[in-house]
């Protein structure tokens, strides 16, 4: 607390610096700027594994095949074409040609080699290689020319083409270098750690706008590490920063409230692939008593708690409507997977008690009892210091009293959780967050394979628990095998339906994507997928001198 | 004159504390969800928190679990801190070095991790106010390793003093000593350690909460709704203007917790004797 | 020749101040005030707490002898010391408002001294403590009893403690500067005191003050102290007729200086 309020007071005391910190920062008028969380841990793209890595490397590093953030369609970046063989077992390439790096180098088919082989030299540990990695052989690259590459898998991958978009190509020329010069917009010009990382465009730059003007817009991007979120709204609110990603409901209720309704910076998206899910604990072994197992693993029990939580209260109270009720893994964000047929559970605490007296349960005074007259009380573990989730948690508590249903609410660090729900099974039920990078139910395996790790309400299974998790087991292992996008569609909504139905993971609510942009940038297209604002970083533009400014030199 | 009105509010602020539930106005856990941040008016006195839960009546629960706690806290820690302190000074050489090593040990110990192997071992299914019960008495359990020095260098100076010269000159015997010319001495700086103590054991019940080891919804303590603050420095300066009275219903846990503080400060007698 | 009541032969020496006393010799007769004079850090304080055992608090041992009737002190067990300490030997320390404890009435420091060395019932010490307080000049009202030593006066402090330490009627008192923190009057009047007392109680004294002036009226005979020896010990108007140490020389004629520049 005594930190907490420290922090307050060096917020308070920045603030009053800020105004006269911001005439030197105006210096270039050309040059984007936002927020980083935290210093990037790695100037490699191959070992990046948080976020402001990922941005500096999507910044400044070109992909064979990008997801277009607004259509959610594959478009040809460093390759113009690409063709899939062998039920999904091959890849191959054409790449674009004429195009350098930003050293001045040109790109062939030996850097992309060259990218696919370093990523899978299992000594470099790279992250990224996990996604390459099917049935844990390795993928292998050769060139086939001087721009033509197959890349070979030793199983077949459905959808493998969007696994591209997370690969971003390395020079051949620059091996060993941490920082190597890239393909995408800007360039890394400098860094100063705990302060900023400044990009330049990229002269070398192979995109061209429909004019024939050489892209980026932009003459700089500057990255400023700001590791806390009310500094870096006071920043955006002084004109100081272009964009904010990922706010939560309650900042950007401020933010709408302070431009006096004018929501012309504050933006809401509409629905996010991220949101709030629980589920019980299942698992066989774990240390709970019989009679919890039992509530636990009845279909009826988790339909019904699912049905006493007013969904709605939360989306309005917590989220201030920035949110809508939790359907199922896939939000309407994701246009080609989700499921229009399913519809979030509905409030009806009437309906549940219909379903839990199917089981026995029945009202004792105020209490819920099972058959063997148990009082109905349960414990939810969720992560400290997330307050939109605590209050998720205390909403639900108040629901499920109303059908006699005590559950309390125990928060704990997050190690304590991890170990608690892939250890040692000391858990009833655990609240946390949802959040989907990958549009493509491929990347889920994990999650609805019986023998998956991330099967969370019941990892890592012999042989399925139940008929309907056998039947998941059936449906992933085709949609994973099919080609056929329709055939794959129909059996992941049969994946969606069942997880409805069976209720292994009660979806709470499903949030909007919420950015914060300034009127001063132009050409922008805010996307619900990440990076939300500047995925089209090489086209945005920004007018000179922004009103913002004005207004504090006013001050 | 300041030490009436204080003892005063000290007694009504403990009063209100006690009789919390029946006092309050509604129920301390109830969400009006139509009411949420509502802003104070005569069904709200102090407004509605996030959840639509009456302000004043979570301040009063929370004043109880927190004003109840906490002296029992601190008394704990008090207690054992005198009885090392005392120890530890008047037996002296050897012992004084080992008590006070172990006590150093004892501040250098990662603390956070042990309560959160403790919270590890607890059973998830403990009531809210038994397990905002056991932090509190874990952080007394814990908390008297500062106090010690504190008490340990008061006697150190006691036992060097004139005074205690005098009574063994006047052939006193050690026991009596120990029994009855130290401890009314030590007594003032126990009772500061205490004042000391219950304040930074509410704040410390605040930030473990950020751990999840303090109290757990939908109990309230001060500490907790002193987290409500942590969303202040968002809020904007101009908000002080607009909405005034907000601004003061958010502020009252605050306020009440500096007013009980300071009234513990100034309802004991100034002790001369100070370390 | 009768043997003395009080007689030393004693050094001291403090962890890294070696030397403080050097084989001091002393002797006080049955009933008799010896004054003892030395400026500061002459070791006077030294040797009264030596001669009641209070240095081993301290780590400081005192060596050679201090024979009190009969008995060497230096030699005793704690606990038969403890029997002297306030019984037979009585102490007066130096500041007498640091030498009261801050946080007990003075009837309950009153009685604690008491119940030190003696038996009885609350009619038996009220009739004590009221004999006590009046020989010392001091109300024995309870409101009195019932103050804290803060509410009292230096001179008033300084009865209490006398009359502490003269409780079990010892047969040698030692006062160490037990005026210098007083007035001019309060000092007259307490020096009277210790007269009166002696004379009835047939008290022995050790009179310890830096100030020859005040020995002079008080003591038979005076002991000067220089850096941790006895330079001069004699008759008290011999001392001022016939000083024959330097150092009491030059104490002697400092005082005839004040005398004529304040006359
Ligand atoms: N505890 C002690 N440790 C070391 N030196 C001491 C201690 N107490 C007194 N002394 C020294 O011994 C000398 C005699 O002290 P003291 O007997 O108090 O002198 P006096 O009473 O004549 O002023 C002084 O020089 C003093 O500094
Ligand atoms: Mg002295």
């Amino acid at each position: 607390m005594i930190r907490r309020l420290f922090l307050l007071a060096t917020i308070l005391a920045a603030a009053v610096a800020l105004p006269a910190r911001y005439a030197f920062a105006q210096t270039s008028n050309n040059e984007l700027r936002f927020a980083l969380r935290a210093d990037p841990k790695t100037f490699n793209p191959l070992l990046m594994a948080d976020e402001p890595s990922e941005t500096v490397s999507y910044l400044t590093h070109g992909v064979l095949i990008r997801i277009n953030r607004a259509t959610q369609q594959l478009q040809p970046e460093l390759a113009t074409s690409w063709k899939v063989t062998e039920g999904g077992r091959k890849i191959t390439f054409t790449l674009r040609q004429g195009v350098t790096f930003s050293d001045g180098t040109p790109f062939t088919s030996a850097d992309v080699v060259y990218t696919f082989t370093s990523m899978m030299d299992p000594k470099l540990h790279s992250p990224i290689a996990d996604t390459f990695q099917v049935d844990g052989g390795p993928t292998t690259a050769h060139a086939n020319g001087k721009y033509e590459v197959t890349i070979a898998f030793p199983a077949p991958v459905a959808g493998l083409e969007r696994l591209f978009d997370q690969a971003p190509i390395l020079s051949a020329s620059a091996s060993g270098k941490e920082a190597s010069p890239g393909l995408g917009p800007f360039m890394l010009a400098e860094y100063k750690a705990g302060n900023y990382v400044l990009l330049h465009r990229n002269s070398h730059y192979w995109k061209h706008d429909a004019q024939g003007k050489q892209l980026p817009y932009l003459d700089a991007v500057r990255l400023e590490i700001v590791p806390n979120r009310d500094l870096e709204m006071l920043r955006f609110a002084q004109g100081e920063l272009h964009l904010i990603n990922n706010l939560d409901a309650d900042s950007f209720e401020r933010m709408a409230a302070q431009n006096g309704g004018a929501s012309n910076s504050a933006r809401d998206l509409g629905p996010s692939l991220e949101g709030e899910q629980m589920w019980f604990n299942q698992v066989a072994a774990s240390p709970l008593p019989d009679y919890k197992k039992a509530w636990f693993r009845s279909t009826n029990f988790r339909r019904a708690i699912s049905g006493a939580i007013n969904r709605h209260d939360l989306t309005r109270v917590v989220y201030q409507n920035h949110a809508s009720p939790g359907v199922g893994p896939f939000s309407s964000a994701n246009k080609f997977w989700f499921n229009a047929n399913l519809k979030a559970h509905p409030y009806d605490p009437a309906d549940a008690l219909r379903r839990l007296q199917l089981d026995g349960f029945h009202k004792s005074g105020p209490d819920l009892v099972d058959a063997s007259g148990h009082v109905v009380e349960f414990s939810v573990i969720t992560n400290a210091g997330n307050q939109s989730r605590e209050r998720v948690a205390a909403m639900i508590q108040q629901d499920l009293k109303q059908i006699g249903v005590h559950l309390n609410i125990v928060t704990l660090d997050f190690p304590s959780i991890i170990t608690r729900i892939t250890q040692s099974f000391d858990y009833e039920a655990c609240l946390l967050g949802l959040v989907n990078v990958d549009l493509d139910p491929s990347a889920q395996m994990n999650v609805w394979m019986s023998s998956g790790e991330n099967h969370q309400w019941n990892p890592a299974q012999k042989t399925p628990a139940t008929a309907w998790e056998a039947e998941l087991d059936q449906l992933m292992k085709k949609q994973a095998t099919e080609l056929d996008p329709a055939k794959r569609k129909a059996a992941f909504d049969r994946v969606q339906e069942i997880v409805s139905e069976q209720v292994p993971f009660l979806y709470l609510v499903n949030k909007n994507a919420l950015t914060a942009v300034s009127p001063a940038l132009g050409n922008t297209q805010p996307s619900v997928l990440r990076p939300q604002v500047y995925w089209n970083a090489e086209t945005l533009t920004l007018a000179a001198p922004a009103a913002g400014s004005k207004q504090l030199a006013m001050k | 004159m300041t030490r009436t009105m204080a003892r005063a509010i000290l007694v009504l602020t403990f009063l209100a504390a006690i009789l919390a539930p029946w006092i309050a106005p509604r129920a301390y856990d109830h969400q009006y969800r139509q009411a949420v941040n509502a802003s104070p008016s005569s069904q709200f006195p102090l407004g509605a928190d996030n959840l639509g839960r009456d302000r004043l009546s979570r301040l009063l629960e929370g004043a109880r679990v927190s004003l109840l706690l906490a002296p029992a806290a601190a008394a704990l820690a008090v207690l054992l801190a005198a009885i090392v302190g005392i120890l530890s000074a008047y037996l002296g050489g050897v012992w004084d070095r080992l008590i006070m090593g172990a006590v150093d040990l004892l501040l250098a110990l990662p603390w956070l991790f042990l309560l959160l192997a403790v919270r590890a071992v607890l059973p998830l299914n403990v009531a809210p106010r038994l397990s905002v019960t056991l932090t509190f008495l874990l952080l007394g359990a814990l908390g008297w390793a500062a106090p010690a020095r504190v008490v340990r260098a008061q006697v150190r100076a006691l036992l060097d003093s004139d005074f205690l010269l005098q009574a063994r000159a006047l052939g006193i015997s050690p026991a009596r000593v120990l029994t009855r010319q130290l401890p009314p001495n030590v007594a003032p700086v126990l009772l500061a350690q205490f004042c000391v103590s219950v304040p930074a054991f509410v704040l410390a019940e605040a930030s473990l909460g950020l751990l999840g080891l303090g109290v757990s919804e939908p109990l309230p303590s001060l500490g907790s709704l002193l987290r409500d603050l942590e969303s202040l420095p968002a809020l904007h300066a101009s908000l002080f203007q607009q909405a005034p009275m907000e601004m003061a219903a958010m502020l009252a846990p605050a306020a009440f917790l500096v007013l009980v503080i300071c009234s513990f400060q100034l309802a004991f007698p100034q002790q001369e004797i100070c370390s | 020749m009768e043997v003395p009541l009080f007689f030393t032969r004693v050094s001291v020496d403090y962890p890294g101040k070696p030397g403080v006393l050097k084989n001091v010799a002393l002797d006080i007769n049955a009933g008799e005030i010896v004054g003892l004079v030395g400026q500061s850090g002459s070791g006077k304080s030294t040797l009264a707490l030596a001669a009641l055992q209070l240095l081993r608090a301290k780590g400081v041992q005192a060596s050679g002898r201090i024979d009190f009737q009969g008995r060497d002190l230096l030699r005793l067990p704690e606990n038969e010391m403890r029997q002297i300490r306030g019984r037979d030997i009585g102490l007066v320390l130096q500041s007498p408002l640091a030498s009261l404890n801050p946080a007990l009435r003075i009837g309950a420091q009153l009685r604690e001294a008491w119940e030190a060395h003696a038996r009885g019932t609350d009619a038996e010490w009220q009739a004590h403590v009221r004999e006590l307080l009046e020989s010392v000049s001091l109300p024995s009202d309870a409101a009195f009893l019932r103050r804290y030593p803060r509410e009292l006066s230096v001179g008033l402090a300084q009865r209490v403690l006398i009359a502490s330490a003269i409780m079990h009627r010892p047969a040698l008192l030692l006062a160490d500067e037990p005026t210098s923190a007083l007035d001019a009057i309060t000092q007259d009047e307490i020096l009277e005191l210790f007269a009166r007392l002696s004379r009835l109680r047939r008290m022995a004294m050790l009179y310890i003050s830096h100030d020859l002036a005040s020995v002079a009226s008080l003591c038979h005979r005076t002991a000067i102290l220089h850096q941790g020896e006895i330079v001069e010990f004699e008759e008290t108007s011999r001392i001022f007729s016939h000083p024959s140490h330097p150092y009491t020389r030059r104490l002697v004629g400092t005082l005839h200086l004040g005398d004529r520049e304040f006359a």
